[in-house]
């Protein structure tokens, strides 16, 4: 009873001495799309942050999906209800480029009147978020798609875990020696299809879009159907038809065929890793490697996805102070650290990679390292090796996603994604005479 | 009449019924105004330029093939949701009011459907018919030998929500006919039997007619359920594909207002399915109002 009193007391007097302060206080919300096990590990990096200042504070505010998150921050910025901090994801980019609304993250130091060193941030993230040789929002949640396995189910099908597919081929030949074994009732899907033809675009150096994959100025045309591609989503039609690639929804919807032990090669972001490790627990040894090549074509490399952070041209000096703290906090190698090794995403500093190999985290648990070594031992000086710009690009994975659906149940490749070029070609088109 | 209820007091029912209007007012005539208005404009997908159309992006829709498969698909899932749903709950709702042992209990198990979401029914049936790791798409497998995808079949996608649109519903009308069987004067079907004729006989021409207005009451509700409320389904199970088959027209004002930068045609999509939801409305209470026997 007596410390009860107490407490209250204690509460009061502190209270009243903040009471003073509170006038100062700048409370900066915070748009962003981060749901399931993400949602709490963000929401955690908040709280650490706002305990250290009550003077500065951030809101995060869920506003759905990405896509839903894209439009209402750009549908509310004219009418002066955005906030000033939001999340996009990496479609958005282009978007958010075009629009005009933010202030580019290499100018915020500048604004403030202080130095940033933005050599700091792991390249290929800065290369991805970079207009012409600047910064443009700030590395946040930054992912690629790799390769996961069921080792167990490789060696109960006699195949070497040891040794996962590197080629398309391969890819096939295992599928039908798993499939003869009886192991698992599917051998390969994808997480975010459009999302990986992207990637497989990436990795073999070949554009989506003209103009320097649209990182030039606005691409008009779509580069495919292409030679390329024609060889690529062939081989998908023929694995889909033999059983050995399954189409399995849009998103995140195959992550449980894959823990559940029914399906034995998962290719999803690398974002989905520690939400699978926990999943999966003791029942079956997960395994990753680099995505699958198509042989006799160039190298290029993987693309960063994920999100990154943008501010508002709105947000006052008050709010880019608060702002700039939250990026800086962000940027301390245990912050990024722990961000890294709760969620999956790539820790975004050379300072948080150095320590976590110093202590040794990679050498305890490889996976989260795979897809790191792939996107830097990949090109990165090469537009289509960084991924595409496209305005539209919400609207274009659609008609991407419908053509590969198509395929998978025998539709002609050309034809199939010839009909979503077309589409395409008709955003671009719209895009630009809406922005130029 | 108000003088007569509230004597004194000429203003208290407008006060009464102020917090009602202001709600309607602000969430439903303002926005509905604000889309109307939309509809009439191009609106850059980043918000800045606003240019005036006119009827254009009514015009483009009417063009559009995209447009016109959601307007077919969406009426041949209303057509079904109706038609099966309608005469699957009166069935079941039949077979459950007749002098069985148990018989609450069965009420009571078919009624709780309706005590779930669309978006919880909607993850329930995703996960049976998962093409994976599904229960029913394993048993069908067994069964026929086919594999199910509704990730990429067309046909498969729109079966599965039409058919857990109809389950979802069943509850909520056999509630509904389960009371109307119930009101049904037993001395009417006796003389019925009594003059010779049969139980199928008995059921067309006595308890058939008495339950119109409950069917009328529920064509309208089901009609605004495969309408609107089947949204949260097909975002929780198709999100619309695949190739864009689920793609219900309030899906699609969805979609192309919300993901895909197209507030303008959007908004014109919703005019046209407000005057489209309006016109059955509107007939299907004239035609109860004409054929329905309310009376005994």
């Amino acid at each position: 009873m007596r410390s009860m009193k107490r407490m209250l007391l204690t509460l009061l007097v502190a209270l009243l001495a903040f009471g003073g302060t509170a006038a100062a206080q700048v409370v900066v919300d915070f748009w962003h799309g981060m749901t399931g096990g993400r949602l709490s590990v963000m929401e955690q990096v908040i709280d650490d942050f706002n305990a250290r200042d009550p003077n500065m504070q951030i809101n995060p505010i869920l506003m759905g999906t990405y896509a839903e998150g894209l439009s209402r921050w750009l549908a509310s910025h004219p009418i002066g209800e955005e906030p000033p901090l939001v999340q996009i994801y990496e479609v958005g980019t282009q978007a958010m480029h075009d629009s005009g609304m933010i202030i580019p993250a290499y100018q915020i130091p500048e604004r403030l009147g202080v130095d940033w060193d933005f050599g700091q941030y792991v390249v290929p993230i800065v290369l991805y978020y970079s207009r012409d040789g600047n910064l443009w929002s700030w590395p946040f949640a930054s992912s690629t798609s790799m390769l996961y396995y069921n080792a167990d189910h490789f060696r109960a099908a006699g195949l070497d875990p040891n040794a996962p597919p590197t080629t398309w081929d391969e890819m096939h030949e295992y599928g039908l020696q798993l499939l003869e074994a009886g192991v698992a009732r599917d051998t390969l899907s994808f997480g975010w299809p459009d999302w990986q033809f992207e990637q497989q675009l990436a990795l073999h150096d070949q554009p989506y879009i003209d103009n320097g994959n649209g990182r030039l100025g606005h691409g008009t045309n779509v580069m495919w159907p292409s030679e390329f591609t024609n060889e690529l989503i062939s081989q998908w039609g023929a694995m889909a038809e033999a059983g050995t690639w399954l189409y399995g929804g849009p998103e995140y919807e195959v992550n449980s065929a894959f823990t559940a032990g029914e399906l034995t090669m998962l290719m999803q972001s690398t974002s989905s890793l520690d939400a699978i490790m926990r999943t999966v627990g003791d029942d079956f040894e997960v395994r990753t490697a680099f995505l699958p090549r198509l042989e006799g074509w160039p190298r290029g490399n993987s693309i960063i996805g994920g999100n990154s952070l943008y501010v508002s041209s709105n947000a006052s000096d008050e709010e880019l102070e608060v702002i700039f703290a939250f990026f800086q906090y962000l940027a301390e190698p245990e912050v990024d650290i722990f961000w890294h090794k709760n969620t999956g995403y790539f820790p975004a500093t050379n300072a948080a990679l150095k320590q976590l190999m110093d202590e040794g985290w990679f050498q305890e648990s490889p996976n989260p390292l795979t897809a790191f070594l792939q996107i830097l031992s990949g090109r990165t000086d090469s537009p289509n090796t960084l991924g595409s710009r496209i305005g539209p690009f919400v609207e274009s994975r659609d008609y991407v996603r419908d053509a590969l659906s198509e395929v998978s149940r025998g539709a002609d490749p050309e034809v199939a994604f010839g009909r979503a070029a077309e589409r395409i070609t008709v955003l671009l088109n719209e895009w630009v005479e809406f922005i130029d | 009449m108000t003088n007569d209820r509230f004597p004194g007091h000429n203003f208290l029912p407008y006060v009464l019924v102020f917090p009602t209007l202001a709600v309607i007012a602000v969430f439903l005539v303002v926005p509905f105004v604000q889309a109307v208005h939309m509809s009439f404009f191009r609106l850059s997908p980043i918000g800045r330029t606003r240019v005036y159309v006119g009827f254009r992006n009514f015009e483009e829709l009417l063009r559009a093939p995209d447009y016109h498969q959601s307007f077919l698909n969406t009426l041949l899932f209303c057509a079904l949701v109706i038609g099966i749903g309608l005469a699957v709950s009166l069935f079941i709702a039949v077979l459950a009011t007749q002098k069985i042992r148990g018989a609450p209990f069965y009420q009571v198990a078919f009624i709780w459907t309706y005590a779930m979401s669309p978006a919880i029914a909607g993850v329930i049936w995703a996960l049976l018919f998962d093409p994976s790791i599904g229960l029913m798409t394993s048993i069908i497998r067994n069964v026929t030998g086919y594999r199910l995808n509704f990730f990429t079949e067309p046909i498969g996608a729109f079966a599965l929500v039409t058919v857990a649109s109809i389950w979802i519903m069943l509850g909520y009308n056999m509630c509904f006919y389960i009371a109307g069987l119930q009101n049904v004067p037993g001395e009417l079907k006796e003389a019925a039997l009594v003059d010779g004729a049969g139980p199928w006989k008995v059921f067309w021409i006595i308890t058939f007619p008495m339950l119109s207005p409950t069917t009328a009451f529920l064509m309208f509700v089901n009609t605004l359920y495969a309408f609107f409320m089947v949204f949260g389904m097909i975002d929780v199970v198709t999100m619309g594909g695949p190739s864009q088959t689920t793609e219900f027209l309030v899906y699609k004002i969805y979609r192309d207002g919300f993901a895909r930068m197209r507030e303008g045609q959007a908004s014109a999509q919703s005019v046209i399915l407000f005057l489209m939801v309006a016109s059955i409305a509107g007939f299907q209470i004239w035609m109860s109002t004409r054929r329905a026997v309310y009376s005994r």
